[in-house]
């Protein structure tokens, strides 16, 4: 590891939970990563901006191989997660969505009630050993969702009578029950209304104390808001990353300036 | 005259109309058709649809009530004695319209002519002779006040007859004629035709409705003329299913619902699983090559007709299972055609049913719900098995009930594969008979209409309609919600 | 919150070696995959064995055995045959002996007995007959006759018949395959393609070799005539108005709602609605077409109905707003540019609704097109429409019904010349929409 390169030095090497190096993404022949080299940190929120369509959520789905399901993506280079490719032949797609958890842009429980939504991953993974564990984890996760009180006195409820909000922070607490290490969202608050974007930004930065956050926006306020780094992404090319400070402030590539100053995106 | 000529003189006028009220309104223009209201074709459109559809209406009237109201005519003057007689007055009428057909046929024959036909004073000993002579199918002599009525019958029709000519073709010139009045430049012949045609339009959506209403009244009609000869209490109350033709049968419906049911629960319990786990795989796992060759080729499955089915059970599966179950394998079967392979040969034919619909189903599930499985860590059976198929599920149930409507509808599969005795038995590999069944053979053996052992066909069919009617109303309602739950 | 575990997340294990609950989890998936996999090669082997049946034992039905032997008939050989009193019984004897001459003659068979031949030739001395009286001319003159063997030589042939089945036949013995074998080599017993089988009529019950599809073919024809016309003007008529005019209303609704529920009521109450509404109360003939074509128009109405009103959802309304914005009427909109753009998909639901009428059975047999009625070929176009005939489904039907095995036969070919013409409607359909379909 002697010829680091300059980005790489500005992070705490031993705090590093996934790095991605010469990542490359096809679908079909549409080239929609290009080359993307990125370490993100352990207990620590990663925005990631940019204009539609510039392929933050695809890389973002890259970090759990939720591409697999699409027939015609094709990913090149490597990405690893405590220094283990995830891409890697001998890896379990399975194994990997348990440690690194997904929320979506949309809130989409599942039809079922709010207590089976949260229970759903904990009884798959089978990490309860009996009814009163899994109370206690579902219990704990709605608490980190920050719903627990919301719904405690109605969870046989159906999880799709919840507001969008709620939905959403249940969906939260559905990804935290499965104690992931790494936690990927979405643009998680584009669905909803302001007052529940606050909430949800909240508890993302709670998060932040237990997990690694990576999370994608198309608000550049919402970045500023809840992340501590953050990577400008622009036609598949990771543009800049680094402190969320430095970026909005002085940032160094002229795309990244016409973009947060409103002329690009 | 023959209606298929009336026909025809009906839309000659129409066209004469035509052709005239569009050079009228051209003339009331000065022959430049920028002046006109409509384009000019319009005015023709409209006198020959002022010619031919009030003239087809009355025709149609005509020819529907015509004979109702000659039957009652005729009716009332047949003596009260000889009704009495007769059993009933139905079949004295029956009697009375087939030596009215027959005395026709006779005189189109050549072997009598219109006079002594319509002769009131012809001898019926010799018209009787004559009749048979013709090879009119008459099945006991023909009685005078039978012969005069029929006689009578014959002169009503003909003047009917004559009478609706007139009065047709006196409709449709009338209506061109008045068509052919108002067409003026200012008339607005366009708004006129599209009205029209919109109620024909209406009529046409209407059929539907007459479809289910005719399905109903002549099933209800002749169940009521069953149950005013044998009783109700009998038929949904015997367990034993013996009709003879003699008199005396035993109609009892359970027998037949029991096979219907037997059969119907075989075959769902081939085609659920196959056409769901079919389902599943094509829209889940197969990729689009597997799934643009394997479906359609389950799907030809569907489009065989249920005789190619019939056929297949009766001298293909029927022997196969023999083979196994009879005496020569384990002893549980008599005969090849039995509950199995009804049931087994439907199962195959219901399998696509089953999966196109379920794929559909399926494929409504929103593909965020598995995106927020998969995010989990499920595996995808779990995501399947866990979320897509509770979800959904409504509308997996409303294809299995839809599915089951059709097992129970089924006729030729059962007629060919089921045998034809009806027995209350547990035995699948014994032979049963279900309600289609018995309303084929009941209708197309030579049992007089008015005998309980046809009508009964009808009660038969009144009981398979609602089940049916039930079943459909029940499984489309629940597929419509749960389509809207999705949208 | 205060929880010590809540602070520290599970740790999880290396992602490359797999835990022994992912390698369950994963070998419930493969069994998952495996149904999934089993349930469409079952399916599909229904449909190989279906397939295979029809055509091992339909495709015997197309050929036919028969025994072609010159023959020189004399005027003397006539006159003695015309002048007594059975004269089939004397062609048929006249026939035998002229072949067992030319038999022995051959080498054949010395020992072939008169009565063998009569056994394996069947009834000949009707067309013998025929033929001399329609021809005078060939008298004295040497003629090749192509004469059916019995139905029973034919099944042997078949593999219907074998020498244990003939054990206790007195129609054919099993001494007689062997003279069969013989003049099989002799190259005067034959096997060709039957002609009869398309062109013919139904044949008694006992006469299983001269039953023919042709005459239900024609009745099948014109049952399709009437609903084509009939039910594509009617399903379009109506389609139209319930896509494009209906006000969303009460009536409206119990339309749709109708309309979806009659496509799913069972073909036999049709049958019923036919036997009941058009034969008992309006008095149309028994086991006419017309009235077969009826019951069906009614049956495929809904059918044609509901994929007319797909095709004429799926033309974008920005078409229909281009019409009336340049100042048509709304008929004229949707009759000049809507239903033009429509019409491939309309033909196209309307040939598989066609099909699905073409392949039922059910309705027809109560309103009496049962097979054997269909011993005629109609007189003329109109006659063709109200004279009893049969369809093909049913004619196979009647067949299947009957206990002569040699029928079965004929009714597993039926149903491959069924399926012929549902083949092509269906390649005509799917050419039109692999041709004509646009997608917006």
């Amino acid at each position: 590891m002697n010829d680091m390169r300059p980005l790489e030095r500005i992070v705490d090497t031993d705090n590093i939970k996934i790095s991605a190096k010469g990542c490359q993404v096809y679908y079909g022949d549409t080239h929609a990563i290009k080359d993307v080299d990125v370490q993100i940190e352990d207990k620590t929120v990663t925005a990631f901006i940019g204009p539609s369509g510039c392929g933050k959520s695809t890389f973002l789905r890259c970090l759990n191989r939720m591409n697999d399901t699409i027939d015609i993506c094709r990913i090149e280079g490597e990405i690893l997660l405590d220094g283990e490719n995830i891409y890697d032949k001998k890896v379990d797609p399975v194994q990997l969505r348990a440690k690194v958890g997904m929320v979506f842009q949309k809130p989409n429980p599942f039809p079922k009630s709010i207590y089976d939504n949260v229970a759903y991953g904990p009884r798959i993974h089978g990490l309860a050993k009996n009814k009163a564990d899994l109370d206690v984890i579902v219990e704990k996760s709605l608490r980190r969702g920050a719903i627990w009180d919301e719904v405690k006195d109605r969870l046989d409820a159906p999880g799709t009578g919840l507001s969008g909000g709620q939905q959403q922070r249940l969906c939260i607490a559905r990804a935290v029950a499965t104690e992931p290490e790494v936690l990927l969202m979405d643009e998680p608050c584009s669905a909803l209304d302001p007052i529940a974007t606050g909430q949800v930004e909240e508890l993302i930065d709670e998060l932040r104390s237990q997990y690694s956050v990576v999370i994608v926006t198309h608000s550049m306020q919402q970045a500023a808001r809840v992340s501590q780094k953050t990577a400008f992404f622009h036609l598949g090319n990771l543009v800049e990353f680094g402190e969320t400070g430095q970026i909005f402030t002085k940032p160094e590539d002229p795309r990244t300036e016409s973009y947060i100053s409103g002329k690009i995106g | 005259m023959p209606v298929l000529w009336i026909i025809l003189i009906v839309i000659a006028i129409g066209a004469v109309g035509y052709v005239a009220t569009r050079a009228r309104a051209m003339a009331s223009a000065g022959n430049d058709a920028r002046h006109l209201h409509s384009l000019p074709s319009y005015y023709g459109y409209m006198a020959f649809l002022f010619a031919a559809a009030p003239a087809f209406l009355l025709l149609i009237v005509w020819l529907i009530a015509a004979p109702l109201v000659i039957e009652k005519r005729v009716a009332a003057t047949l003596p009260a004695d000889v009704v009495e007689q007769a059993a009933s007055q139905n079949l004295l009428m029956a009697e009375v319209r087939r030596v009215a057909v027959g005395l026709d046929n006779a005189v189109a024959a050549g072997v009598m002519d219109e006079d002594l036909a319509s002769n009131a004073r012809a001898d019926f000993t010799d018209m009787t002779a004559r009749l048979k002579e013709a090879g009119q199918v008459i099945t006991q002599n023909v009685t005078t006040p039978v012969l005069r009525a029929a006689q009578m019958m014959r002169e009503a029709n003909a003047s009917s007859r004559l009478w609706m000519t007139i009065a047709v073709i006196a409709v449709a010139i009338a209506g061109a004629a008045l068509a052919m009045m108002r067409a003026q430049r200012d008339y607005r012949a366009r708004n006129v035709v599209e009205r029209g045609v919109r109620w024909m339009l209406v009529g046409a959506a209407s059929i539907a409705i007459l479809t289910t209403v005719g399905i109903v009244l002549s099933l209800l009609f002749n169940t009521i003329e069953f149950f005013r000869i044998y009783p109700a209490s009998e038929f949904f109350g015997s367990l034993t299913w013996s009709p003879s033709f003699g008199g005396g049968s035993e109609l009892g419906i359970w027998p037949l619902l029991w096979g219907t049911l037997y059969i119907s629960v075989i075959a769902l319990a081939v085609a659920v699983p196959i056409g769901l786990f079919a389902a599943i795989y094509l829209s889940e796992y197969a990729s689009n090559r597997v799934r643009s060759v394997a479906k359609p080729l389950l799907e030809i499955l569907a489009g065989i007709p249920t005789i190619v089915y019939g056929l297949f059970a009766l001298l293909t599966v029927g022997p196969l299972l023999l083979a196994a179950f009879g005496d020569g394998g384990l002893g549980w079967m008599q005969s090849g055609t039995a509950v199995m392979t009804a049931g087994l040969v439907m199962g195959i034919m219901l399998i696509p049913f089953v999966s196109s619909l379920s794929d559909d189903i399926i494929n409504a599930v929103p593909q965020a719900m598995r995106d927020g499985s998969y995010g989990l860590g499920a595996t995808q059976s779990e995501t399947i098995r866990q979320v897509v198929l509770p979800a959904a599920l409504p509308g997996i149930v409303g294809a299995v009930l839809l599915a089951a409507s059709r097992a129970i509808g089924e006729t030729m599969i059962v007629v060919l594969g089921a045998g034809a005795a009806a027995r209350l038995s547990l035995n699948p590999f014994e032979a049963m008979t279900t309600v289609t069944a018995k309303i084929v053979s009941q209708l197309t053996g030579d049992a007089d209409f008015a005998s309980p052992e046809a009508l009964v066909a009808f009660a038969l069919g009144m009981t398979l309609f609602v089940i049916t009617l039930g079943l459909n109303v029940f499984a489309l309602y629940i597929v419509r919600k749960y389509r809207e739950q999705y949208d | 919150m205060a929880d010590a575990t809540a602070n520290s997340p599970r740790r999880h294990g290396s992602l490359t070696t797999t835990d022994p609950r992912t390698k369950r989890r994963n070998a419930a998936e493969a069994r998952f995959r495996a149904y999934g996999i089993a349930a469409i090669g079952l399916g599909l082997f229904f449909l190989v064995v279906l397939a295979t049946s029809i055509i091992r034992s339909g495709v015997p039905a197309f050929t036919t055995t028969v025994v072609s032997l010159e023959m020189n008939v004399s005027q003397a050989e006539y006159d003695e045959a015309e002048s007594g009193m059975l004269k089939t019984a004397a062609y048929t004897k006249l026939f035998i002996t002229k072949l067992g001459a030319q038999l022995r003659e051959a080498g054949i068979g010395d020992d072939v007995q008169d009565d063998a031949i009569e056994r394996i030739m069947g009834k000949v001395g009707s067309d013998m007959r025929s033929f001399y009286q329609e021809n005078p001319d060939s008298i004295g003159e040497t003629v090749t006759f192509t004469l059916n063997a019995s139905s029973r030589v034919d099944g042997y042939f078949k593999g219907r018949v074998n020498r244990e089945t003939l054990v206790d036949s007195r129609f054919l013995v099993a001494t007689d395959l062997d003279v069969v074998d013989a003049l099989t080599e002799a190259g005067i017993i034959t096997r060709q393609f039957d002609w009869g089988f398309l062109t013919g009529k139904d044949a008694g019950v006992d006469n299983p070799g001269g039953a023919g599809i042709g005459a239900s073919v024609i009745g099948s024809f014109f049952m399709m005539l009437v609903v084509l016309v009939l039910s594509l003007p009617i399903g379009v008529a109506a389609s139209i108005y319930l896509e494009e005019f209906a006000p969303k209303n009460r009536w409206t609704d119990i339309i749709e709602v109708n309309i979806s529920n009659l496509a799913a009521v069972p073909s036999i109450v049709f049958g019923i609605l036919g036997l009941a509404v058009f034969i008992q109360f309006a008095g149309l003939p028994q086991s006419a077409p017309l009235v077969g074509g009826l019951v069906l128009t009614l049956m495929t109405l809904p059918t044609i109905i509901i994929s007319t009103r797909a095709s004429l959802k799926a033309v974008p309304p920005s078409i229909r707003d281009a019409a009336l914005g340049v100042g048509a009427s709304k008929m004229q909109a949707v009759f000049h540019h809507v239903l033009p753009l429509a019409a491939p998909g309309i033909l196209t639901g309307t040939i598989i609704g066609l099909a699905q009428a073409l392949g039922e059975t059910a309705p027809l047999l109560l309103i009496g097109m049962v097979g054997f009625v269909a011993r005629e070929y109609p007189g003329g176009f109109i006659e063709g429409f109200v004279e009893p005939n049969s369809a093909m489904p049913a004619q196979i039907y009647t067949w299947a019904a009957r206990s002569d095995v040699a029928f079965y036969e004929k009714a597993w070919g039926g149903i491959i010349v069924l399926l012929v013409f549902l083949l092509i409607m269906n390649a005509i359909a799917i050419v039109l929409r692999r041709r004509f379909e646009r997608r917006w």
